[in-house]
């Protein structure tokens, strides 16, 4: 009896001891995880995948968008169970606002999370908001743009005219810095060349309209009155353009919507003469962004108004075929004095970095191990973790030289360009929307037995090794002739960002409608009025106006307030 | 005289005790309907509980069956959603029926002509071999995924003035214009475009039924109308014609009931910016305000609207056809 009841005794002590040690050594799980935006599988044996598993006994089940954002969104909302990590993408306010996200800050605090807290610190203002009640909350960390150290500003990576390197190599590398220019020259091009060298004909200027990339279309007029990218207004920070905007530069913030203002006028008037002159192949209207990206491919498109990342793909694509000649510069056009009552207008299409708010991984509500997630976050932000995510591991992935920098031979840096080693060898579905350190390293890495100085850079696409090292001999002698360092030289360095940030980050939900009609209309009927005999252009921008104004005044006096908030946010916290 | 046993439809005529019986010496049969029945109800009566949502203010996908039970849907809305459906704006309400409407009758119209032309044709081909060909080649579009099907119309149709699609560089070389039309952009064009590619895909598709019906029509009534001295075209007038027009009533009727369900995958990949006034239907506004701006009880209240409109359609439709002496479904 006595032994049976030791048996017993053994056995509910070894049961209750079962828990406890599982709980310690934290069993493997599988998180899944949705990506707000198109990609691909990882392959099974993911190096760096691999690693996490073995560090934090963590896999992941990766589903990325496939079809429209905002429905795949909707759909999962209605479904109530979510995917543990879930990137909204660029609508994240859908899965904010229905709920689907649990508060990071209950979790993060400087004794529990130091150096997650020492990521969002010196941007808490812009970063944490309140919620109905009240309450502090964050429901993400931004994926990108809390970089350590002085801004990198190597290249145009958002809104700019484009033109090929070409084309100013053609006209003996003048200075292009107005709309008129910039047009005469593609004119004078076109005219001299009108097909490539396999009598394929060039595209003087390409305007991209599909669906939500119709900021091509939409958005130039304000970095034309030289502001940096408000999305759909113009924002009165200083009084440099207000006889032209007739803005009352004593309101704070003054913000309209710029394309119903008789300065957006000229810009399409501009772009209906260039469409006559046949610099404008009419199925830019009705291309679609494969076509476009098809389009600049080939090398035929002379010039557009884009941003650098929406063609990303092509310029690879460039790169690869070695045509680099048919590969862009970023240029900061503004109006010519005389369109603009004789304004000296200055162009800054570059700001202050501004952290991607309410962009990159939320831990949703019904993750069972949010604490985890956190914890591993946590621990990847080290140095260690962020150069492995980064850089890769050494000696097969980079090299560090004697002197503590960091390096690519030209094999390994053509890997990171390859998108089927990457599957292999990078972890980028679950980086890219993680937490990351970007911009300097600010101290020294043991890693091995060597050591990465401070002053490399975390992202390799900023080191100068691989940026000057790996440079193509025309881009090398493009730049020398401009005598310029870097691409980024075409333009002005960056501006202080507003204390708003950037509007176009503005969540406008509550004037959906509003908002909806408004670039509804602008899609209809700027191509109308680019297209449109010239005689009747004035007569046809008036019933433009009259259409628009009503969507205009609504959406303006919400931007209104929401810049002055978001101004304030800032404003008050450094007071 | 008692003792005769009544023939079920006398049964069902003198008394209703008698529906059971009829049911029971038919039970196989009743049985076999069952699972038609259950889908039907499961997935076309089911789901019109959702029409609740019409009648709420729905801010963000709330408003599930999980949630109503847990009391927690939104409020009570009164009939501001159907109000809302005719606020001003771009896209308005009523032009998606105006577009439904017209590009399901242009559809209905091309469909069903150039499906009976083609049968006809088909059915006047004596060489079998060749026949099968064309009704293969005709048919296999049927099979293409709609974006294929706009992919290759795209090619086609494309306006571009440096590199001409084949039909625009087809018009250029024969000097038949001097500039190619702007096919995709031109919101003049949108509707027939949408019937044109419809033809293409369904022609073959359309003309099946059509054929079989006409293999259905007593070969009798070829000899004997030849035999009277009917040529060809009037054998196929007096003859062909006739003989599947019970067919096409029956499809008509179908046909019209579904007028607005007309309209989604191809408008949907066809529009573009200029010509979405034109292009959206009433399923595209209940995808465009209700899923993607999740506004659901505005959508349901579009979608309720375009359910009581293809009532009407399809009971006056079928009242026409009784009228007119032809079969009717109900």
């Amino acid at each position: 009896m006595k032994k049976i009841l030791a048996a017993l005794l053994v056995a509910v002590m070894l049961l209750s001891l079962v828990p406890a040690v599982l709980a310690e050594g934290e069993e493997p799980i599988t998180l899944t995880v949705f990506r707000g935006d198109p990609g691909d599988q990882p392959t099974e044996d993911n190096k760096i995948y691999k690693l996490i598993e073995e560090k934090f006994g963590v896999k992941f089940s990766f589903s990325y968008l496939a079809g429209d954002l905002d429905q795949t969104l909707s759909i999962q909302l209605a479904g109530d169970v979510y995917p543990d990590l879930f990137d909204g993408g660029n609508s994240a306010d859908l899965i904010i606002s229905g709920g689907a996200l649990i508060n990071l800050l209950d979790y993060i605090s400087p004794e529990k999370t130091p150096r997650l807290w020492a990521h969002i610190e010196p941007q808490k203002a812009r970063l944490i908001e309140k919620d109905a009640d009240g309450n502090d909350v964050l429901y993400i960390i931004p994926n990108y743009g809390l970089p350590d150290g002085p801004q990198i500003a190597l290249s145009v990576g958002g809104p700019a005219f484009f033109i090929q390197k070409q084309v100013l190599e053609w006209d003996d590398y003048p200075t292009i810095k107005t709309l008129d220019e910039y047009f005469d020259l593609l004119e004078r091009f076109l005219d001299a060349n009108p097909t490539d060298e396999n009598g394929t004909p060039y595209t003087g200027f390409g305007i991209l309209c599909e669906d939500w990339r119709h900021f091509c279309l939409i958005n130039p007029v304000q970095h034309l009155m030289g502001r940096p990218n408000d999305g759909e207004v113009y924002i009165c920070v200083t009084d440099q353009n207000y006889e032209v905007t007739g803005n009352d530069p004593s309101v704070e913030f003054k913000t309209e919507t710029f394309i119903d203002k008789p300065y957006a006028k000229a810009y399409y008037k501009k772009l209906n003469d260039a469409f006559h002159a046949g610099l404008i192949d009419r199925n830019t209207f009705s291309m679609s962004y494969d076509q476009y990206i098809a389009l600049i491919s080939s090398g035929t498109m002379l010039g557009m108004f884009d941003q650098a990342w929406d063609f990303g793909t092509a310029s690879s694509a460039l790169v690869d075929a070695k045509m680099y000649d048919r590969t862009y510069v970023a240029l900061g056009l503004v109006y010519d004095p005389d369109y603009v009552n004789g304004a000296e207008i200055e162009e800054h299409y570059l700001n202050g970095s501004l952290p991607n708010v309410r962009r990159g991984f939320g831990i949703s509500t019904t993750c069972q191990c949010p604490e985890r997630i956190i914890a591993m976050w946590e621990e990847m932000l080290s140095d260690e973790w962020q150069l492995i995510f980064n850089w890769g591991i050494e000696g097969e992935d980079y090299y560090i030289t004697e002197d503590g920098r960091l390096n690519m031979t030209e094999e390994q840096y053509a890997n990171t360009q390859n998108s089927q080693w990457k599957l292999a060898n990078k972890a980028d579905g679950f980086f890219q929307s993680s937490p990351k350190k970007q911009g300097w390293i600010m101290n020294d890495i043991q890693v091995g037995d060597k050591v990465v100085k401070a002053g490399n850079c975390w992202e390799p696409g900023n080191q100068d090794e691989i940026v000057f090292g790996l440079m193509n001999e025309y881009d090398k002698e493009f730049l020398a002739a401009y005598g310029y360092k870097k691409f980024a030289d075409f333009v002005n360095p960056p501006i202080e960002l507003a204390p708003y940030g950037e509007a176009w980050q503005i969540d406008y939900t509550p004037v959906t409608v509003a908002h909806d009609n408004f670039l509804k209309v602008q899609d209809r009927v700027l191509p109308e009025l680019i297209q449109c005999d010239p005689a009747e252009y004035d007569a046809k921008w008036d019933a433009f106006v009259d259409e628009i104004t009503p969507y205009c005044d609504e959406f303006a006096a919400f931007m209104q307030d929401a810049v002055v908030k978001e101004a304030h946010k800032v404003l008050d916290n450094v007071q | 005289m008692t003792g005769v046993a009544k023939t079920p439809e006398r049964a069902l005529k003198k008394n209703k005790a008698g529906f059971f019986h009829v049911l029971g010496s038919q039970w196989q049969l009743a049985l076999m309907s069952v699972p038609m029945l259950l889908y039907v109800l499961l997935f076309n009566y089911g789901p019109l509980w959702g029409w609740i949502n019409a009648f709420k203010d729905i801010a963000h996908a709330r408003g599930t069956w999980a949630d109503f039970l847990k009391g927690k849907d939104a409020a009570w809305y009164g009939l501001q959603n159907f109000e809302n459906l005719f606020r001003p704006g771009a896209i308005m309400f009523t032009d998606t029926i105006k577009n439904t409407v017209a590009m399901s009758l242009i559809n209905l119209v091309l469909g069903t002509v150039s499906a009976i032309l083609l049968a006809i044709l088909l059915n006047e081909v004596r060489q079998k071999s060749f026949k099968r060909t064309v009704q293969t080649v005709t048919y296999l579009p049927h099979f293409l995924s709609m974006v294929i099907v706009v992919g290759i119309a795209q090619i086609i149709f494309d306006s571009s003035t440096l590199n001409p699609g084949p039909l625009n560089s087809l018009l250029l070389s024969t000097g038949i214009v001097k500039q190619g039309p702007d096919w995709l952009n031109t919101p003049g064009y949108f509707w027939w475009l949408v019937g044109v590619i419809n033809v293409w895909k369904e022609v073959g598709w359309g003309t099946i039924i059509y054929i079989s019906a006409m293999t259905g029509i007593d070969p009798c009534l070829y000899e004997a109308a030849s035999i009277d001295g009917a040529g060809r075209w009037q054998r196929i007038l007096h003859v062909t014609l006739p003989g599947i027009r019970s067919t096409f009533v029956i499809l008509l009727i179908m046909n019209i009931g579904h007028l607005l369900d007309t309209g989604f995958e191809m408008q949907y990949l066809l529009k573009r910016n200029a010509t979405e006034q034109v292009a959206y239907t009433i399923d595209l506004y209940v995808m465009e305000y209700g899923i993607r701006q999740n506004d659901y009880g505005l959508a349901t209240a579009a979608g309720i609207f375009k359910s009581v409109i293809a009532i009407f359609l399809l009971t006056g439709a079928n009242f026409i056809s009784k009228k007119l002496g032809e079969d009717s479904l109900m």
